[in-house]
């Protein structure tokens, strides 16, 4: 019998092709823009996060108790005192690509022309952890670890400030002292790691020199510690605890930034909700159309002792073949969609700068496969669409038979 | 055992707060076999009857029979699964489902019935041989016409093999020779078959081929008839 349903389902559907194919239609776009707007904000935040973990954060940290990252503090007791020994405990733990102490400061850089406010990093340029910023270097060269007048400077900025490589620029920091400490630099390079907050405010010079500059006599702001795999992070993050030290994880570390974009997914699944609802009311209405029009036909049916139950199952088999259909096209079309975000990607130019440092997005933002939430958008427009045929389904299986062959 | 038994059974309408006395303390027995003709004017309530013998609809008051069970009392479940069995119907708009073929049509009934493929096969190429539209299996019906459509139909009917079959107006839609072809076949499955045929008309060349013939008017039978 279920087979013949299928029949007369499939065939009812084709006898308004027109209507069935703008309610496919419906169903497809409507399943294509939710997967591409996931797929899409899915990318922008993994994409922050990863660019954040690769240039900023790393995905731990191990910082003095008292450290605080806003004010970039550079008191002895919010240092680390031993980064070397720290460093070299966390990289020998398994699961730890590379661990490297780092120091932050404040400051300033000027030239005759023009001075902007910055952060300096001192790092140790032998680390692995600094391998994408060795690799973006557009001009000049990388910093040797004894270089003690070398700083690199990021491209835009440079731009914006007309330095070149091979110029001296003067730095401004203040100093564990609280006095403020001037030098003069040579820029050895120029680097672009695609991401503008990142390129717009960042001087790199070697930790030994970064130390001695700010007097901060050997020790470190933090140990940044990348990991060969993130999921390791919890596990890595346990081993390091110490009653001295606060250890910090990539998400601890993106908190504010984690924290917008979920207060901001909120309004993508309203609009997820926005348009599953309109998915609905069209296939209730073509449906439900469908129904009014064969009114007749129903009661003929019901004449034969076709019962309610299998007017219902009827209509549920044509509610199932156009979501179905629908759900199949609205994939190819997402999918293809999120292929074109993944490898080809939005180009937003400067968009990302003024977003905020928390936000490290490149000029191109990209797109990303998420086969969990995609198939949970496909299952979930494929029960809207059931439950749409509800109301139809259950009318059509109440109409009396007498009313019904009156049409 | 008589095929039908109706006892004082009275239908009413409802539309707004007009009421509309459709049938009237009807009483009627119909048996085995019979050919039966219910005619009478427009509005004298024979649709209403034979969609009260057919279990499409209930009684207001009284009983209606079918094979001795006491159809009025059925929950709409019961009613249908006595229609799919027991009785077949014919309509005179056609009714065939326009999405299925010849063919499908009459093997719909069947299928409701749980019948065996092969012996569906058996039953719907025995009826279509007995129709005369063979060649017609794999037409849908706007691939037919009227006659053609309703011959169909008259197959349908008889595919359950029914108690009794109900046909409401077959050949209004029909011209002369095509309801003549209609109403031999009916005849002629009737006599095969054993299968009870009630028909609705008000034409006066297709009352002629009833064995009997019930007169109504205003919602009452006037005159019974006698079955031949």
């Amino acid at each position: 019998m279920l087979s013949k349903l299928w029949v007369l389902a499939y065939r009812d559907l084709w006898r308004n092709s027109r209507r069935t194919i703008l309610s496919m239609t419906a169903v497809a776009l409507g399943l294509a823009l939710l997967i591409i707007m996931n797929g899409y904000i899915a990318g922008v935040m993994d994409e922050s996060v990863q660019n954040n973990i690769r240039l900023n954060t790393g995905h731990i940290q191990i910082r003095a108790s008292s450290y605080n990252s806003d004010d970039m503090s550079l008191q002895w007791k919010d240092l680390l005192s031993e980064p070397d020994q720290i460093a070299a405990r966390a990289a020998a733990l398994p699961g730890v690509r590379a661990a490297a102490p780092v120091l932050w400061a404040g400051g300033m850089i000027a030239t005759i022309n023009d001075s902007t406010s910055l952060q300096i990093s001192g790092i140790d340029t032998t680390s692995a952890f600094y391998a994408p910023i060795r690799d973006s270097v557009v001009a000049g060269d990388f910093l040797a670890a004894d270089d003690r007048s070398g700083i690199l400077v990021g491209e835009r900025m440079a731009k914006s400030m007309n330095i070149g490589v091979g110029q001296d620029v003067s730095l401004t920091v203040v100093d564990s002292d609280g006095e403020a400490d001037e030098g003069i630099f040579t820029v050895r390079g120029l680097f672009s790691t695609g991401i503008p907050s990142y390129d717009e405010g960042t001087v790199l010079m070697p930790l030994s020199k970064a130390q001695a500059f700010a007097r901060a006599d050997g020790r470190a702001s933090s140990i940044m510690i990348l990991l060969d795999s993130q999921e390791a992070t919890d596990s890595v993050a346990a081993a390091l605890q110490s009653p001295d030290t606060q250890v910090l994880t990539w998400r601890d570390l993106n908190q504010a930034f984690l924290q917008t974009m979920e207060a901001g997914l909120a309004f993508y699944y309203i609009l997820d909700g926005i348009v599953i609802l309109i998915v609905a009311v069209i296939i209730a209405n073509t449906l439900l159309m469908s129904v009014f029009e064969r009114i007749r036909e129903m009661g003929i049916l019901a004449a034969l002792g076709m019962k309610g139950r299998h007017l219902t199952q009827m209509l549920l088999l044509e509610a199932a073949v156009l979501g179905l259909v629908g759900i199949g096209v609205g994939l190819a079309l997402g999918l293809s969609g999120v292929a074109y975000l993944t490898y080809v990607g939005i180009y937003i130019g400067d968009i990302a700068s003024s977003a905020g440092s928390g936000v490290a997005l490149g000029s191109t933002i990209h797109g990303r496969f998420v086969p969990g939430t995609f198939a949970g958008i496909s299952l979930s427009t494929l029960v809207i669409v059931m439950l749409s045929a509800l109301y139809p389904a259950w009318y059509a299986a109440h109409l009396e038979p007498v009313a019904a062959l009156r049409g | 055992m008589d095929a039908i038994q109706l006892d004082h059974v009275s239908k009413i309408y409802h539309v707004g707060a007009i009421e509309t006395h459709a049938l009237n303390d009807i009483s009627l027995s119909i048996g085995e076999g019979e050919f039966t003709a219910l005619v009478g004017p427009s509005g004298s309530g024979k649709t209403t009857l034979l969609q009260l013998i057919g279990c499409l609809d209930k009684p207001d008051s009284g009983t209606v029979k079918i094979k001795g069970q006491d159809v009025t009392r059925f929950s709409a479940n019961k009613r249908a699964d006595l229609r799919r069995d027991s009785i077949g119907f014919v309509f005179q708009f056609f009714a065939l489902v326009p999405v299925l073929t010849a063919y499908e049509n009459i093997e719909l009934p069947l299928l409701l019935s749980g019948v065996k493929p092969a012996e569906r096969r058996e039953r719907v190429m025995g009826l279509l041989r007995a129709v005369g539209l063979e060649d017609r299996a794999k037409h849908r019906p706007d691939q037919m016409s009227g006659g053609q459509q309703q011959r169909v139909a008259i197959a349908r009917a008889l595919a359950p093999r029914p108690v009794l079959v109900l046909a409401d107006e077959p050949t209004a839609n029909l011209d002369t020779a095509n309801g003549q072809q209609a109403m031999e076949i009916m005849e002629r499955l009737n006599k095969e078959t054993g299968t009870a045929f009630v028909y609705a008309t008000h034409d006066p060349r297709v009352i002629s081929y009833a064995r009997r013939v019930v007169k109504m008017q205003d919602g009452s039978i006037i005159d019974a008839g006698i079955a031949a």
